[in-house]
């Protein structure tokens, strides 16, 4: 992948405040151009991590790298990062076009330059022609393209951005996203993206980092993410998810024999559905059933009454109540009206299921 | 249309609860409070252009007999100087010294901040006749009293608590994003300084420069014991004309005090409210709630 930007290590970097941890040691490599999401619930450490990359947090241990240049104790100003901030903090007493030409002032660039450089970005986020308005006379979706104009003028090495969409409505969330996504794609730069929305980061990432309490649980491409999560918290944050709790009976080196209590069966599983094969009789196990991978069959071995059904547009989801009380969502195309109290059977394709510690 | 609003209105009326009477009530109340405030104030400025040479309600017959007596006394035209002087003068000091500690506030930990802002703020909780003992004897011994430096050094330690709190509460306003934003874009701390934290608490300092100006033009307890012969301001010679002649000179002197201070505060608001014009919403109207926050000075 050749890119915009340059690649970012971490090498042992970490943040504590006192006895209180913000983020454990972390060892990370951004390629080069690269889109890389940080996703998990807040308080989960992704936006320490990203205070750490622009330099408004020191590490409290190891080494933080963009391109060859040690950057760990390097002041933010000294940087060259591209930060998009969650409330935008455009400058309130600047027009647009000051605010956007902002980091070339500072630069002490040519005033010519500095007019060219602040067009062209304004014209690259479809603001051509807005240089002269107050920033308080701009929608939120206007001001957020303002403060991406604003972080990438500068021609940053790293483009770092914080939760940038929260602000703005469904719709125009969707249609940013998909504009992201777009100029990602025609210019590769390296970034970083923090967002607690999982399906901001399908969209958008060529990777993404699942966080919690201060650590990476498990960094891929979001398919990786999808398909093998490393324990039930990565599987119900990526996707939807039905988690059940699993006993391990016994394990060979090819399979494994699971019990599952809810749906009163024991099941013979490869063992690459599970994400180790070390150490799993030790911990809590839960069964992993994608309600997109359940599907209606009259042969299936699962009785179920449907509690709830949903109706999606193209798709409808269900609550189905198995014999054992427990409860299984399902998706599916909706093609015949399912109503509540109906009873079905369900079936699945051996290899969708997962097996994963409880965490 | 109209008849429609009307009607909306009567019912929003009707939605808060309060009947029409008690709004009715609650209005002249105020009415007579503030003017309870203000009328004492205001009957000076009449007294001032009596003909008479005695202060009289309502004036005898017109004139501006006294303020011509005024600007012909040498005295009274020299303590208007002395203490436009010393109020200028405090107001650069206050605001020199309100600013960085201002600034400092901001920054000091949760443990240190309120014990700081305490004694940031004593001089205005402290009596001010104990300042004036204290100043009086402090400043014999390197000299300043009797000198304009002196009262205006003064003034400024009793108009710090203004600054410092106007343009306190101006910091509150300024997103520490901004100032994030500013230095990722490659800005060292003083640009940071002077284009993002300076412009955003302009109203601060406006209103904190305003109530120091005043607070120096008007103050007569610290000004009597300080004055000497060579920095009799306005005040002290107010002071010191009401126990030997009560004309309306006094009135002249007084409504001239009146005029300034309002001036003063029309301009703060005038400035206020350019930069919203400007700058719309997000300059809040800070001095103005300053004002409403912090009371009048005493």
């Amino acid at each position: 992948m050749t890119g915009n930007g340059l690649p970012l290590r971490f090498r042992g970097a970490t943040k504590h405040y006192g006895t209180q941890i913000a983020l454990h040691p972390i060892d990370l490599d951004v390629e080069a151009g690269e889109f890389l999401t940080l996703l998990g619930p807040s308080g989960s450490g992704k936006t320490t991590l990203l205070n750490l990359i622009a330099g408004y947090l020191a590490p409290s241990a190891g080494q933080l790298f963009i391109g060859d240049r040690e950057v760990t104790n390097l002041p933010a100003r000294q940087r060259n990062i591209g930060m998009v901030f969650q409330n935008y903090a455009l400058f309130p007493h600047m027009t647009v076009a000051e605010n956007v030409g902002y980091g070339l002032a500072v630069r002490r660039r040519p005033k010519e330059e500095i007019k060219r450089r602040v067009d062209a970005a304004l014209a690259m986020v479809e603001l051509a022609g807005y240089g002269d308005r107050a920033i308080q006379q701009l929608s939120g979706g206007q001001q957020q393209r303002v403060a991406l104009a604003r972080a990438l003028v500068i021609e940053p090495d790293v483009l770092l951005m914080d939760e940038p969409l929260g602000a703005l409505d469904r719709q125009l969330r969707r249609n940013v996203q998909l504009e992201l996504r777009r100029r990602h794609e025609e210019r590769r730069r390296t970034t970083l993206y923090v967002t607690h929305d999982q399906e901001e980061a399908l969209i958008l990432s060529d990777r993404v980092a699942v966080m919690r309490a201060g650590r990476i649980e498990q960094i891929g491409p979001v398919t990786e993410l999808y398909r093998n999560p490393v324990n039930s918290f990565v599987a119900s944050f990526i996707g939807e998810s039905n988690l059940l709790p699993a006993r391990l009976i016994a394990q060979d080196g090819i399979q494994m024999r699971i019990e599952v209590a809810a749906l009163r069966h024991t099941l013979t599983l490869p063992v690459t559905a599970a994400p180790m094969k070390m150490g799993l009789a030790d911990m809590p196990l839960q069964l992993l059933l994608r309600p997109e991978h359940l599907v209606l069959d009259d042969a299936g071995p699962l009785a179920a009454r449907v509690e709830e059904a949903v109706y999606l547009g193209e798709l409808t989801a269900l609550r189905l109540r198995l014999e054992s009380g427990a409860d299984l969502w399902l998706r599916r195309l909706t093609d015949r009206p399912i109503t509540r109290g109906m009873e079905l059977r369900v079936n699945w394709q051996p290899e969708h299921v997962r097996l994963v510690p409880q965490s | 249309m109209s008849g429609q609003t009307r009607q909306q209105r009567k019912s929003e009326r009707q939605l808060s609860g309060t009947p029409i009477a008690w709004r009715w009530a609650a209005q002249v109340g105020a009415n007579l409070v503030l003017a309870f405030l203000v009328l004492p104030i205001l009957a000076v400025i009449p007294t001032s252009f009596n003909q008479a040479s005695f202060i009289s309600l309502p004036p005898t017959s017109w004139s501006l007999r006294w303020y011509g007596n005024f600007f012909a006394d040498p005295e009274w035209r020299s303590s208007l100087w002395v203490s436009l002087q010393v109020a200028v003068m405090a107001t650069a000091a206050a605001l020199a010294l309100g600013l960085p500690a201002a600034l400092g506030l901001q920054r000091a930990g949760a443990l240190l901040r309120p014990i700081l802002t305490g004694l940031f703020l004593a001089p205005m909780i402290v009596p001010v006749i104990i300042s004036a003992v204290a100043i009086y004897r402090t400043a014999l011994d390197v000299g300043l009293n009797g000198t304009r430096i002196g009262m205006a050094l003064s003034h400024a330690a009793l108009a710090l608590p203004f600054v410092v709190i106007n343009i306190g509460v101006s910091l509150r306003h300024v997103d520490r994003r901004w100032q994030q934003a500013a230095a990722g874009l490659g800005a060292g701390s003083w640009t940071v300084f002077r284009s993002i934290t300076l412009p955003n608490i302009i109203p601060g300092l406006v209103g904190g420069g305003v109530f120091a100006f005043i607070t120096s033009f008007d103050e007569v307890v610290v000004a009597v014991f300080m004055a000497g012969y060579g920095a009799k301001t306005l005040p002290v010679k107010i002071w010191e004309s009401i126990r030997l002649e009560f004309t309306p000179v006094v009135a002249v002197a007084a409504s001239f005090m009146i005029l300034l201070a309002a001036l003063l505060f029309a301009l703060a608001r005038l400035i206020d409210a350019r930069r919203r014009q400007v700058a719309g919403k997000a300059a809040a109207s800070i001095t103005t709630e300053t004002i409403t926050d912090q009371g009048v000075p005493a």
